[in-house]
């Protein structure tokens, strides 16, 4: 058995203890978990928040979706949010119920618009933006509007290709991360991402700005 | 001073996250300018988390809870990358037209915005959305400008980004949400110019193909 599968049978007879837990009590116990994992990076607590939400957020994306690959595609992009995000939580602003809910909002709503049209891009977050203006760091891509573009050339990269140039760019793993996640030799990441990065290269080089309009 | 908000229906469609992008955005920049939107849109969105995480009938931390094997295999996948989210600043974009520069708001910073057209003192820039008969737009009216009578088979919302404009119904200020459906003719002129958000559709073909997607407030609508 894996650790956390140790884990969250733990908690699943510490919890019969504690029948009638208030949402107060939750709510505390919840913004302790999201603490550990932002400060801690704690998979105890992850696990913990991870019994709370997962099943909860599967049935509702299973309404939403009625597809079960979908409904798991929610749950792991939302719990994979709460992991990298917990640090961006703050009691002050609500309850962790609430803030969880808005990823999962942000996460359906930008799944069900790629399902509704061709374009692979993602508006939630500017749309709902998680956090305030005033605490986050300074842009680290120089050019947005190159940026743009690079999403929009991204589209017409073979799938393989635009995994491999997404998880490297847009989600900032390394390579070996990539390698590991895709199940892929290091070497066949390496190659992708060459090749990808040609054909961008060469499509912004011809691309002519200001060009489209109806 | 803002006079004119989205109704209620449309601030929890917009809260629970059912509208179009077009119409999540123009609500996006409303509720960003109007705190008691603003207000109302928390209260939703927190009615909406009790429903789907604390109502009665839902499993709470106390009960023993079934968690099949790939959401188990997920948890260490998860887990299993150490990195932190890094949360950049959003650029703002800017659109230019007619010697006017305009910044355009957060919702809008990431769409792709086409070439300013027009005829006299009228320019619109389509926003590609490819959200078929919803059409999305920029629109710029220099002083003095007006747009022809007309009526609409579907919606139009028309969101004042800059400036202002008058009606038969009044005078309008940045911010103001203003809603119409085919019942409605209107004759917008502007004395100092402005920049209007635009979202049409046509309800001829609205039935069609896109009905689903606008399914949560398709009764709103007709
Ligand atoms: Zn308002």
């Amino acid at each position: 058995m894996t650790q956390a599968g140790t884990i969250l049978l733990q908690n699943q007879k510490s919890g019969l203890h504690n029948k009638v837990m208030t949402n107060d009590n939750n709510h505390q116990q919840l913004a302790a978990w999201l603490a550990d994992v932002a400060n801690n990076r704690d998979k105890a607590a992850f696990t913990g928040l991870f019994r709370f939400f997962a099943p909860k957020i599967q049935r509702i994306a299973h309404q939403q979706f009625s597809n079960e690959s979908q409904a798991s595609e929610v749950v792991q992009e939302t719990m994979s949010n709460v992991w990298r995000k917990a640090h961006l939580y703050s009691p002050e602003k609500g309850a962790p119920t609430t803030w969880v809910y808005t990823i999962m909002r942000n996460v359906s709503f930008d799944m069900l618009r790629k399902m509704k049209s061709r374009k692979e891009d993602n508006f939630s977050e500017d749309i709902w933006p998680l956090v305030e203006a005033d605490n986050v760091e300074t842009e680290v891509y120089p050019d947005h509007l190159q940026q743009n573009q690079i999403l929009a050339y991204l589209d017409k990269l073979p799938e393989n290709q635009k995994q491999v140039v997404k998880g490297f760019y847009f989600l900032e793993m390394s390579q070996e991360q990539l390698a590991r996640h895709l199940n892929l030799p290091l070497g066949t990441v390496k190659s992708r991402l060459r090749l990808a990065l040609g054909k961008l290269k060469q499509q912004l080089t011809e691309q002519d700005m200001g060009e489209r309009d109806d | 001073m803002i006079k004119h908000h989205p109704e209620t229906k449309l601030l929890q469609s917009f809260s629970a996250g059912e509208l179009p992008v077009s119409l999540s955005a123009a609500i996006s920049i409303h509720v960003e300018m109007c705190p008691v939107c603003q207000q109302r849109c928390e209260e939703f969105t927190e009615q909406k988390a009790e429903q789907y995480f604390e109502s009665a009938h839902v499993d709470d931390l106390a009960e023993p809870i079934q968690i099949d094997s790939n959401l188990l295999a997920m948890i260490d996948n998860i887990t299993d990358d150490p990195t932190q989210a890094h949360v950049v600043e959003p650029t703002l974009n800017s659109v230019a037209v007619k010697g006017d520069e305009y910044q355009l708001p957060r919702a809008l910073r990431s769409m792709s915005v086409g070439r300013f057209a027009g005829i006299g003192k009228v320019s619109r820039a389509r926003i590609d959305l490819d959200e078929g008969e919803i059409h999305t737009s920029l629109l710029q009216i220099q002083p003095g400008g007006m747009i022809p009578e007309h009526t609409h088979k579907g919606f139009e919302l028309t969101l004042l980004l800059d400036g202002e404009f008058s009606d038969d119904m009044g005078t309008y200020y940045p911010g103001d949400f203003i809603w119409l459906d085919g019942r409605h003719q209107h004759n917008p002129k502007t004395e100092q110019g402005c920049l209007c958000l635009t979202v049409v559709s046509d309800a001829l073909h609205f039935t069609q193909g896109f009905g689903k997607l606008l399914n949560p407030f398709g009764s709103l609508l007709y």
